[in-house]
């Protein structure tokens, strides 16, 4: 695949840059470099081979500003970084969102944050910044925001037509989970159209880990997922590590998976209460609670927290597990099975859920390159892309398991792929736990100064919701010089517009609660 | 007791009937209101595996009278894009059909506030008013989520109002009578659910609709619409839809109770305690949907009443019709 690509882009293009990097060591295969001339032409041909779009950042050199889009492949592992430098005096670079959808989101996201101009680009305002902020956050210098773009601030305003009219969804209410806001246009009970309005609980972790150690913003990851805090805090670590060439000891890997796969069932269960609630049962919310109460013990007692997990170290954990969280673990699985039995006689099988979400919110298979969408969302169309068999870390290649996938892409389908995934995270659990070895659980001679070689790399990781992917350029300080999240609901959000289009503002917001969002994640 | 009959024989014995029913029925209301909001947390309490009120007083018992005292102290806020008058109205408006329903209720064979002889009319015609209140409600809120669920209330109530009546006429074929007390007197023998499964079925569907309960609580979906018409509600004009909301989910199971399950007829136990056990037992069913199902989409609702419902409810009653005529 890696070999193909490359001469595909070698030889169709030409005079462009092309490398094959180590991936053991950057965790991408080829790294492009662009200009403003051939980008579209590479990011093109990229889309013909049915590349998806993983995740598009910016770096600022100081001496030039470097735009990086990362692509993927869902089915065999070929990470390329194309990058595409831009003058930091006058920074313009031509717009992807016409090939890639989501592009649109990150240009957004990327002009406010580095005052870089997309060009082409037909709606380039702010995404997460609202007023109030006259610099460019993310630059290393202080650039002011020139007049014109101050204008840009504030400036999403809907106008109200004849026999249409705006309902805010959000930043209050009680479907969105969070501070989320979507204006929807409706006619009647149809929805016309719909448009995310994200920024409300913004905190800026990238700028924040610019400000810290590696150390310091160990607690960070935590509060950007909190259902699926340890996924993230593994991705943070995991990406460290790889960057630093620490070596894990197998006991500390095998302890990372059980206890992610514990926090990715509690997360669903929040996930399923969540999802009922919006569609008018209350009662599973509750049952759901009473499962998750378990695993939150469970983790406690290894961890010392229950939702904001700080647990894992560079190198290993801060805590090894006893017998007492084994023989708890293993009751657990056992009593989760009865209970994933009962959830299935009490939503699945119920006649009105079923007519409520069959059908309704279709992800077509050709959409999800376009939009990157990951984890259960991608998984409910069909395609096996699961980040821990498609780039296992931690223990996850010493074990099998199987990915659930759904056929059509619809909102039961992506019900049903977490039901599913549920079950198979306890049979990973039981599997972890039966295989679990002795011996350290941190590394040695990890410095008390973590100072990465010079360099970037990107790691990822499947979180509860999808891929949720750590870019970090080092300057061989002991500060990271950028990292950038990927985070799999941000992605996942974009196709809310296009599925909210035309439907009944009940399905929208059934549509909506199945794809697991958490606004603190989105907005980061 | 010479005072009492004269001042009886002043005013005339029906104004006194009427004066002592409607205190009863005041009374009655109120009672029942405690009791529901009681008795809908214990029953949700318990379906989610929690105690749910049991602080205030035993078993929680004295927990509505706190919760009503704390409505009762709290500033009735009115925001100020409303339409005044009929934002003020609303809450009264909806609470006046409620409360005539109950004049024609046989609670037992001597205890009615008055035996109308189109007693049935009289309850389905004013129980209809209560959608009225409702699109004033979310009309003068002026507020889109309001007005969104009045709409859909409207719609649903029109909806459900068909099935309604549909589904009473079998019994009213049967009996050859309007008035409440002819239909219970009737059932001495086999309750009318027996003849009328499904009848039963459709008017306790149909019902539930009416009184806007999950699975068909649309016009305050909250998930949707916050709370539908009542969202900028609060204070007692909230507690006033609320109570009008539990007066309905009463009155609808008292008239099921009256027509199908044989009303104050049973053994042993006097009337008003059997009418009382049916008709609260049905209530418990309706609370217990409550929290077991999610809610039906707007179109499957409307789907449900025009295409399932009416049809079925139609082709019965000719059925029975035809039985009859044999």
């Amino acid at each position: 695949m890696v070999k193909t690509i490359f001469e595909d882009i070698k030889n169709s293009i030409k005079g462009v840059e092309i490398k094959e990097i180590s991936y053991a060591e950057r965790g991408y295969h080829l790294a492009v470099e662009a200009n403003k001339g051939n980008l579209l032409n590479i990011v093109g041909l990229l889309d013909k081979k049915g590349f998806y779009i993983a995740d598009m950042c910016c770096v600022d050199y100081v001496e030039y500003l470097e735009v990086v889009y990362l692509f993927n492949n869902h089915h065999n592992l070929c990470r390329i970084k194309v990058t595409l430098k831009v003058d930091p005096e006058r920074p313009v670079a031509p717009t992807i969102s016409h090939i890639y959808k989501m592009a649109h989101w990150y240009e957004r996201e990327i002009h406010e944050f580095f005052g870089v101009y997309f060009e082409g680009h037909n709606k380039l305002i702010y995404l997460f910044l609202h007023d109030g902020i006259d610099f460019y956050p993310l630059r290393k210098q202080r650039v002011p925001v020139p007049a014109e773009d101050m204008k840009l601030l504030n400036s999403f305003k809907p106008r109200e037509e004849e026999d249409e009219f705006f309902v805010n969804l959000g930043p209050q209410h009680p479907s969105t989970h969070g501070v989320l806001r979507v204006v929807v246009k409706m006619n009647g009970e149809y929805v016309v159209s719909a448009e995310p309005v994200l920024g409300y609980l913004h905190r800026m972790h990238e700028k924040m880990a610019e400000n810290r150690t590696y150390q310091q913003f160990l607690p960070n990851p935590a509060r950007m997922d909190y259902p699926g805090a340890l996924i993230f805090n593994l991705a943070h670590v995991a990406a460290v590590e790889k960057l630093c060439g620490i070596e894990v000891p197998e006991r500390a890997q095998y302890i990372r998976t059980i206890t992610c796969e514990l926090n990715r069932v509690a997360s669903h269960l929040l996930w399923i209460g969540a999802f009922l609630a919006d569609l008018g049962g209350l009662t599973p919310f509750l049952y759901a609670f009473d499962d998750r109460e378990n695993i939150l013990d469970i983790l406690e007692a290894v961890t010392g927290s229950r939702l904001t997990y700080c647990y894992f170290r560079f190198g290993g954990l801060y805590n090894d597990v006893d017998d007492n969280f084994v023989s708890e673990t293993k009751k657990f699985v056992k009593r989760m099975r009865e209970r994933l039995v009962m959830y299935e006689k009490l939503i699945t099988k119920n006649v009105i859920f079923i007519n409520r979400v069959k059908g309704i919110g279709i992800i077509k298979q050709d959409m999800v390159p376009k939009y990157g969408c990951s984890g259960p969302t991608i998984r409910s169309t069909g395609i096996p892309f699961d980040m821990r068999t498609h780039e296992p870390y931690a223990a996850y290649d010493k074990i099998d398991f199987e990915i659930p996938t759904g056929a059509v892409g619809d909102n039961m389908d992506r019900y049903m792929v977490r039901m599913r995934e549920m079950a198979i995270c306890l049979d990973i659990v039981e599997k972890a736990i039966a295989k679990l070895p002795s011996g350290p659980i941190n590394a040695e001679k990890i410095p008390k100064k973590l100072k990465p070689p010079k360099g970037d790399l990107y790691h990822a990781v499947e979180s509860t919701r999808g891929e949720t992917g750590v870019y970090i350029v080092s300057d061989e300080s002991d500060k990271p010089y950028r990292m950038r999240w990927r985070v799999p609901s941000f992605s996942n959000l974009m196709t809310f517009p296009a599925l909210a289009e035309g439907s009944l503002i009940a399905d929208a917001i059934a549509t909506m609660g199945s794809f697991d969002l958490v606004i603190p994640e989105i907005d980061r | 007791m010479n005072e009492l009959k004269c001042i009886i024989n002043i005013i005339g014995e029906e104004t006194t009937r009427a004066i002592i029913g409607l205190v009863g029925v005041m009374i009655l209301v109120v009672v029942n209101a405690l009791i529901l909001t009681w008795a809908e947390r214990k029953v949700a309490g318990h379906m989610q595996r929690r105690i749910a009120a049991k602080e205030v007083g035993p078993f929680g018992l004295i927990q509505p009278i706190a919760d009503s005292l704390k409505l009762l102290c709290k500033e009735l806020i009115t925001p100020q894009h409303v339409e005044r008058p009929l934002f003020y109205l609303a809450p009264t408006l909806i609470f006046l059909p409620v409360l005539v329903s109950f004049v024609v209720i046989p609670f037992d064979s001597y205890l009615q506030v008055k035996d109308i002889n189109v007693g049935i009319l009289v309850i389905l015609a004013f129980s209809s008013l209560s959608v009225l209140s409702i699109l004033i409600a979310g009309w003068g809120s002026n507020n889109k989520y309001s007005l969104i669920g009045s709409v859909r209330s409207v719609a649903q109530n029109i909806a459900y109002e068909i099935p309604l009546l549909l589904s009473l006429l079998p019994v009213i074929i049967i009996t050859q009578s309007l008035s409440l007390r002819d239909i219970v007197e009737a059932q001495k023998g086999l309750w009318f659910v027996v003849y009328q499964p499904f009848a039963f079925l459709i008017f306790f569907t149909a019902s539930v609709a009416e009184t806007n309960r999950t699975p068909f609580d649309l016009p305050e979906a909250e998930s949707e619409l916050v709370a539908g018409f009542h969202t900028e509600y609060s204070g007692m004009r909230f507690a006033l839809f609320f109570l009008a909301e539990y007066t309905n989910i009463f009155i609808v199971s008292a008239i099921a109770t009256t027509f199908f399950l044989g009303g104050y007829n049973g053994p042993i136990l006097p009337g008003i305690v059997w009418f009382l056990i049916k008709t609260y037992f049905l209530v418990f069913v309706i609370l217990w949907m409550r929290w077991t199902f999610p809610r039906v989409r707007f179109d499957q609702l409307l789907n449900l009443a025009w295409k399932i419902l009416i049809p079925v409810a139609l082709a019965n009653l000719i059925v029975t019709g035809g039985i009859l005529k044999l």
